[in-house]
């Protein structure tokens, strides 16, 4: 399928700082993308390049196989859901709604149509005469919203539209916004630094570091099989262990970590004896239990810090040579563990292998 | 519960506080109230009380023409004013702007410059232009000296503006005129209206650069100014009285319609 937006190696620098480094990304049409990354990792700016409010240092970006790198943002059928809303503080809910309508030149009954058939999409119909000031935080999420898609953009951009909200309500506007994507087909392109929201609502995960793509994928692959370090710690929690190779023989790696011989799936690498690894290995793939597991990787340890967290409890567990484990069980199978020292198993290929070259950064 | 140390300063205070009112209120109080004497000189003691100054004043063509005058002064540099002041002030927070400061500094010199020196320059300087002194002359000075004021109440409003509004407005398909006049505009309206109010009054007091730059027909100021040389009467007082009410009322009415805007 053509996509419907595509960046070709689009680089944006302010004076010597490379806010956007050769980014180059197609999205197919209907798709949930969300970019993700740290603070200052250029998620806006790569958004603003899309709906026009910067333009790219070099570099091509299309749009539903126009190229628009130089198109004004009024120009440009791509709508914005900004973090603060901006809605118009002097114009009513439906006003606000009707803006972008207004200016396509739709005729009055029409544009009526389109605002209540959109205040009925997210339950606001009572609500068409108020102002913005008269809203709550979620209320006026969701006109910004409405307002954004109001003129059919090919491409609903929203930066960050949930992060002044309460962490109850961001639970809920997430389940929202997914069931609206979906209900409209529209392509959503969402930036976030809050990797659980990014799992949540997303078809394919951009995750950027430093103006660069780090990895793309799908939520389940980019937690099951994060390709770098960065990636592995900034998805999910994770335990990193950097491991020694030993000997390597098709889908089985000997490894050595911390004293320990432990066994991986290399995936496609070849490592060599003495090369260096990283096992990425989840909390919840590690298994506590009072007796020595049968099978698989399992090593001995006391557990040094346990903290409720309601539908888990999260352990904490030294392994010797002052190497600590991430672990979480269920709060009733705490009791079962007997005292401090406990076991810990993982099936190998439950854990993911990174090569060290990819480590840094 | 009240602090018996600090009671004392704060009685001395209130008491300087309430003396220091009194000294504002005393003569604007004594005008109003010969106004009201039913004699033809101002002195006290006042005796028997009238309305007949404020029928005579109303009957007065001279009085009501001079008022008519001084709001189309008022009226005409408000408007060019406002236009001006916002015209700067929207360049002063445009992006990429080079000297800011200095636009700014040079917008606001007007109003620090003592109205006589201001007054002089513009006399100096409509005759280096070949301008006649009169209406036109008189509006350009009133322009001049209430840009200032514009300038301020519309930057600190703008500088209040999310700057995702006009963003939003562009994403939306409003070119720069559109979102202006759209977005723009209607955010600074209270700010505004305040600061027009707030040019009308500056340019209805205004004495000396209408004195320096006015021709025959006197506005509201001098025509006063031009009875008091004449001899004091309780007409006088009772002019004075309704354009003291009249320019309160609207001063308030301004300082009202700013706060709302404030505190939205
Ligand atoms: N107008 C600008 N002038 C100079 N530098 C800028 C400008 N806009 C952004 N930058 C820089 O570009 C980099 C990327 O900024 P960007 O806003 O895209 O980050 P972000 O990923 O959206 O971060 P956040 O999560 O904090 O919003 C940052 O280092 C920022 O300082
Ligand atoms: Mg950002």
């Amino acid at each position: 399928m053509e996509p419907v937006v595509q960046f070709d190696n689009v680089n944006k620098s302010y004076g010597k700082h490379v806010a956007v480094d050769n980014l180059n990304l197609s999205i197919e049409p209907g798709k949930f993308v969300t970019l993700l990354g740290p603070s200052g990792c250029g998620k806006s700016t790569s958004l603003r390049m899309l709906g026009g409010f910067e333009t790219p240092t070099s570099g091509r970006i299309m749009l539903s196989g126009k190229d628009v790198t130089r198109v004004p943002p009024n120009k440009r059928n791509v709508n914005i859901v900004f973090q603060d809303y901006a809605l118009f503080p002097h114009m009513s809910v439906a006003k606000n709604i009707a803006f972008g309508l207004e200016l396509k030149g739709f005729d009055n009954q029409r544009i009526h149509r389109r605002v209540s058939e959109l205040l009925e999409l997210v339950q606001l119909q009572d609500y068409a005469t108020r102002l913005p000031a008269e809203l709550s935080g979620g209320q006026r999420q969701r006109v910004a919203l409405m307002r954004a898609l109001a003129p059919d953009p090919d491409v609903l951009l929203l930066d960050e539209p949930l992060s002044a909200l309460d962490a109850k309500l961001r639970q809920q506007m997430q389940i929202e916004l997914k069931a609206i994507q979906e209900k409209t087909g529209k392509t959503f392109m969402f930036v976030t630094h809050d990797q659980e929201e990014a799992l949540t609502m997303s078809d394919t995960i951009v995750v950027m570091n430093k103006g660069r793509i780090e990895q793309m994928g799908d939520p389940n692959t980019l937690y099951g099989r994060p390709g770098s370090v960065f990636v592995a710690n900034f998805i999910g929690e994770t335990n990193l262990l950097r491991s020694t190779v030993i000997s390597s023989e098709g889908d089985v790696a000997a490894l050595n970590w911390n004293g320990i011989t432990i066994t991986a799936n290399p995936g496609g690498l070849t490592p060599r004896h003495g090369e260096h690894l990283y096992v990425v290995l989840r909390p919840e793939a590690i298994h506590c239990s009072a007796a020595e597991p049968v099978s698989g990787n399992r090593v001995k340890g006391k557990i040094r810090q346990r903290v409720f967290k309601g539908n888990h409890t999260s352990l904490m567990v030294e392994v010797g040579g002052g190497a600590l484990l991430n672990t979480l069980v269920h709060p009733s199978d705490v009791a079962q563990l007997g005292g401090e020292d406990i076991w810990l198993g993982w099936k190998p290929e439950t854990t993911t292998v990174i090569p060290d070259r990819h480590a840094h950064n | 519960m009240r602090n018996t140390v600090s009671d004392g300063p704060r009685t001395t205070l209130t008491a300087f506080y309430w003396a220091f009112i009194l000294y504002l209120l005393l003569p604007l109080t004594l005008m109003m109230a010969m106004s009201f004497k039913d004699a033809n000189f101002v002195a006290f003691p006042i005796g028997d009380w009238t309305l007949d100054w404020y029928a005579k004043v109303m009957q007065d063509k001279q009085f009501l023409e001079a008022c008519l005058y001084s709001i189309m002064i008022a009226a005409a540099s408000t408007l060019a004013a406002t236009t001006l002041g916002t015209w700067i002030a929207m360049l002063i927070v445009a992006d990429g702007i080079r000297g800011r400061t200095i636009i700014f500094a040079l917008a606001c010199l007007p109003a620090v410059v003592p109205g006589m020196i201001s007054a002089i320059s513009l006399r100096i300087f409509i005759s280096t232009i070949d301008m006649p002194t009169g209406t036109a002359a008189i509006i350009l000075g009133h322009t001049v000296h209430a840009v200032p004021f514009v300038v301020v109440m519309a930057l600190t409003r703008l500088r209040s503006m999310p700057r995702n509004l006009v963003d939003a407005a562009r994403d939306l398909g409003a070119d720069g005129v559109v979102a202006f006049f759209r977005v723009t505009l209607p955010y600074l309206g209270p700010a505004l209206l305040g600061g027009m109010i707030f040019c009308v009054l500056l340019s209805i007091d205004d004495f000396v650069r209408t004195f320096f730059l006015g021709g025959y027909r006197p506005t509201l100021p001098m025509l006063i100014f031009a009875k008091v040389q004449g001899g004091m009467s309780p007409e006088i007082n009772a002019m004075a009285t309704i354009v003291l009410v009249v320019t309160a009322a609207v001063g308030l009415y301004a300082e009202f319609i700013t706060r709302r805007a404030r505190t939205r």
